[in-house]
């Protein structure tokens, strides 16, 4: 079990380390509201995309589109970083894009409803790279009626 | 991962994220995290373990209801270690002794990797564009000096990297995942290719070819194996 990185193997740590995080002088929270009133995307960094899509390159701060439709079979990850787990993700896709549990929360009650279109970005980019494509991503993601985001990293 | 909690959020999208860094989360400061312990590249803890998996994104997503951010909660529930790998061994000869090249030792392990498609239902190669042959001649030739443009030497890799793990998944006795990432980098022709093929990239003069040696070939859990090589 992973706790700290102080309990991670000493190079994993390092390597976590070294990786160079922005800050921010204050933190937006927007006003709640009720979960199951929600419409929710799923926004992923982990450098997923359709087969056929363009593969992620270093610096890349763009996103890829996943529309909730897509079958589990035609999703692949090009991260560039090889510093995670990958076979979890090739044994069961949800373990990194839980898009069916999404789904099942919706048909519990739990979440309103689900976005049509879910996105990913690769992590490694430099936060310059993709504020603009954020930036962006926030108005389509209200073109389809969607007012909340869970981002899951990899 | 955070820093689009920030940039989402002030556009009008609420956001909740998971974070299995607690550092870089408490360095970035999100809107709302929630801290698990999980490997990285397992952000909702265990494959097809859907329960778990949907109280973690629950879990998450309950934390949209909150205004009193930056905030970080703790997620309660850890993921057992796996079993340690003493006593494993391959069950198929892929040693480099028991095939003469990449070639052969990609072709030999098709009828595997066509096992592992068959229980899942997928796979999750498909980034380079290249069957495996391919992806594997093309490793070839750049280990014999004819170095492509870096971009596609990396798909092709790591295409190469998710077919082996992929087949290993499939073998009779096939241990844990750890075990089968401990066979890439000690027994295979593969795994050999990726050392010998580091110092050439990192020679190269294109810059790309240097990302590619210095951060994107080898995990920095294997690169202690670099110096033997």
């Amino acid at each position: 079990m992973v706790k700290r990185l102080g309990d991670m193997p000493e190079v994993e740590a390092n390597h976590l380390r070294r990786i160079e995080c922005p800050t921010y002088e204050d933190t937006p929270a927007l006003a709640g509201k009720p979960l199951r009133e929600r419409r929710i995307a799923l926004i992923s960094t982990a450098g997923l995309h359709k087969r056929g899509d363009r593969p992620f390159r270093p610096g890349d701060g763009s996103y890829r589109v996943i529309p909730a439709e897509t079958p589990a079979r035609d999703l692949v990850m090009s991260h560039i970083s090889v510093n995670f787990d990958r076979t979890g993700f090739q044994q069961d896709h949800n373990v990194a894009f839980p898009i069916d549990r999404l789904r099942e929360l919706v048909a519990e009650g739990v979440v309103g409803s689900m976005a049509s279109v879910h996105y990913s970005f690769m992590g490694a980019f430099p936060p310059a790279a993709a504020e603009p494509h954020a930036q962006h991503l926030a108005g389509l993601l209200k073109q389809d009626g969607v007012d909340a985001a869970l981002l899951v990293p990899v | 991962m955070g820093a689009l909690g920030h940039f989402l959020e002030r556009q009008g999208i609420a956001t909740a994220g998971i974070s299995l860094v607690r550092e870089h989360t408490e360095t970035i400061r999100p809107p709302r995290a929630l801290w698990v312990t999980f490997e990285l590249g397992r952000p909702l803890g265990i494959p097809d373990d859907p329960d778990f998996q949907r109280r973690v994104l629950r879990a998450a997503a309950e934390l949209l209801e909150r205004t009193d951010g930056p905030l970080i909660a703790d997620y309660p529930e850890n993921v057992a270690e796996a079993a340690d790998f003493t006593g494993w061994a391959c069950p198929i000869n892929l040693a480099p002794t028991s095939v003469n090249t990449l070639a052969a030792e990609i072709d030999r392990l098709a009828t595997w990797h066509d096992q592992a498609v068959a229980r899942t239902g997928r796979t999750t190669i498909g980034v380079s564009g290249l069957d495996m042959p391919a992806a594997g001649a093309l490793l070839s030739s750049a280990l014999q000096g004819d170095l492509p443009p870096a971009q596609a030497l990396k798909e092709a890799v790591d295409d190469l990297r998710a077919y082996y793990l992929e087949a290993a998944s499939a073998f009779p006795d096939p241990g844990t995942p750890a075990m089968r990432k401990a066979w890439l980098w000690d027994e295979t022709r593969f795994g050999k290719a990726l050392l010998d093929l580091q110092p050439k990239l990192s020679a190269s003069a294109d810059p790309q070819h240097k990302i590619l040696a210095n951060l994107t070939l080898i995990p920095a859990t294997e690169r202690h194996r670099l110096a033997k090589t």
